[in-house]
């Protein structure tokens, strides 16, 4: 019994160290539970949750092929032309207020879809959808610049070629009524089917 | 007495010699031990992890897609239609680029000018008109995240906010990144920057959130000359595979290591 007092008396000190660092231990890996988040190391040294969020955010630019699914006209007018490869957005904005439109009035005739405007020359306008009829929206591509090549390769399908011009060498030679216009394009071609 | 004294020193002295003999005999038997026991795998705690993560690998159906970037230079117009797509779909700010295009013009004389494109294309921009007589070569290069399989950029995070997805994509964990701009650093291509409206590292995801529901990145999508091509690297029928396994493809700085998987058609090693 004296042995066991003596023993508990001389060993008390290292119970006490003991029990500390137990608890430090325990308060070390609370705290590191709190800091980790839940889903981090599922997949890899990351939070796996991660990749839902960023999957999960909204598309914004649309494939030619929802404006086609009403406008299937356009789409044959341009078809064995280069402009094929050109997507609708470019000329006509994102349309994203248009295609919710249209998508509700297929099941409710009532629902007004709102038309097209003008463009006001800003290549990041907040207009949802217009048509443009401006000679910058063609010469975006069109205007020769020293770095392209010297015709389109093949695109997407559509072997034909086509050299770039030099655009005031071209209203001169085709003798445009109103060179200066911003319409002035639209003197001899279509947007959509570029035949002159 | 004297007699008696010496004598018990030397026991007491063969004693100490025995427990340090016995001392180091134990020292070298644990330290040898112990390495030689970690030389079978099966003694190992890790053995049991191993076998854990085997159980839920997931079969070859459920493998993750592998997505691949080409970039034709030969077919780049410069238009900057991909500048304003990837800036609408993913709101980058002004004055940030995910995405960009240089133009490469060397001239007779032996220089090279390099500049960028501007986002509503060349035509009406006031860039300073080059003589088409002076040039011997000139093309553009897009450029964007290269998505590289051996990031310097994740390796650098000390938050674990960068890091690259199953499918092979790098991209920024915002809840976690603090802005520290370690890996706008660490980049050796530059596609980083902190985004100045959430104040986190931003950069080009492939547009994660489309590509994952089947549709084109934004800029690939806009690209009205096809010189962006994006698609599945694990389908031998898909037009990346076709273009990859038909042309001779480039990695920008591919003697960094960082393996980058964006790939570029027309371009040399004066691109970097």
């Amino acid at each position: 019994m004296k042995r066991i007092l003596t023993f508990l008396r001389d060993t008390r000190h290292l119970l006490v160290l003991l029990l500390l660092i137990a608890a430090g231990g325990a308060g070390f890996m609370h705290l590191r539970g709190g800091m980790i988040p839940e889903s981090f190391g599922r997949i890899g040294p990351y939070r796996a949750a991660a990749l839902d969020e960023i999957a999960a955010r909204p598309s914004v630019i649309m494939a030619d092929s929802t404006c086609l699914k009403c406008h299937a006209d356009v789409g044959e007018e341009r078809a064995d032309t280069l402009h094929t490869a050109v997507g609708c957005i470019h000329c006509h904005g994102l349309g994203r207020q248009h295609v919710a439109e249209a998508r509700r009035a297929v099941d409710s005739p009532d629902v007004e879809i709102s038309p097209a405007k003008g463009w006001d020359g800003n290549f990041r306008t907040d207009i949802d959808l217009y048509i443009t009829k401006d000679r910058a929206t063609c010469l975006a591509c069109h205007q020769k610049v020293v770095g392209m090549p010297k015709e389109f390769k093949k695109i997407k399908g559509v072997p034909r070629e086509f050299k770039w011009i030099n655009v005031d060498e071209h209203l001169e030679d085709e003798e445009a009524e109103e060179p200066e216009s911003r319409e002035t394009c639209f003197e001899c071609h279509e947007g959509h089917n570029t035949e002159p | 007495m004297t007699h008696q004294t010496d004598d018990t020193n030397g026991t007491s002295e063969a004693e100490t010699l025995r427990s340090r003999r016995h001392f180091l005999e134990k020292v070298a038997t644990i330290t040898f031990g112990t390495m030689t026991l970690t030389l079978f795998p099966g003694w190992s705690g890790s053995d049991e992890e191993s076998s854990g993560s085997d159980g839920e690998k997931p079969s070859n159906d459920d493998q993750p897609p592998v997505f691949g970037y080409l970039v034709d230079t030969r077919k780049c117009v410069g238009t900057g239609k991909c500048l304003t797509a990837c800036r609408v779909e993913n709101d980058v700010p002004d004055g940030c680029h995910r995405t960009w295009v240089e133009r490469y013009v060397h001239f007779k004389d032996g220089t090279v000018q390099v500049d960028l494109v501007p986002e509503t294309g060349y035509a009406d921009s006031d860039m300073a008109a080059i003589n088409p007589d002076d040039v011997e070569r000139a093309y553009f290069v897009p450029k964007n995240c290269n998505h590289c399989e051996d990031a310097p950029c994740n390796q650098v995070c000390p938050v674990h906010a960068s890091f690259t997805s199953p499918e092979g994509v790098t991209l920024i964990d915002d809840e976690r990144c603090i802005g520290c701009a370690y890996c706008v650093q660490a980049c050796p291509y530059g596609v980083r920057f902190i985004n100045p409206v959430t104040e986190t590292a931003d950069k080009c995801t492939w547009c994660y959130h489309r590509i994952m529901r089947s549709e084109a990145p934004a800029c690939v999508e806009a690209c009205p000359v096809g010189a962006r091509i994006f698609g599945r690297l694990d389908d031998p029928n898909s037009e990346i595979s076709r273009r990859i396994a038909k042309f001779p493809t480039h990695v920008l700085k591919e003697h960094l290591g960082t393996r980058p998987t964006t790939r570029y058609i027309g371009i040399s090693g004066e691109v970097t």
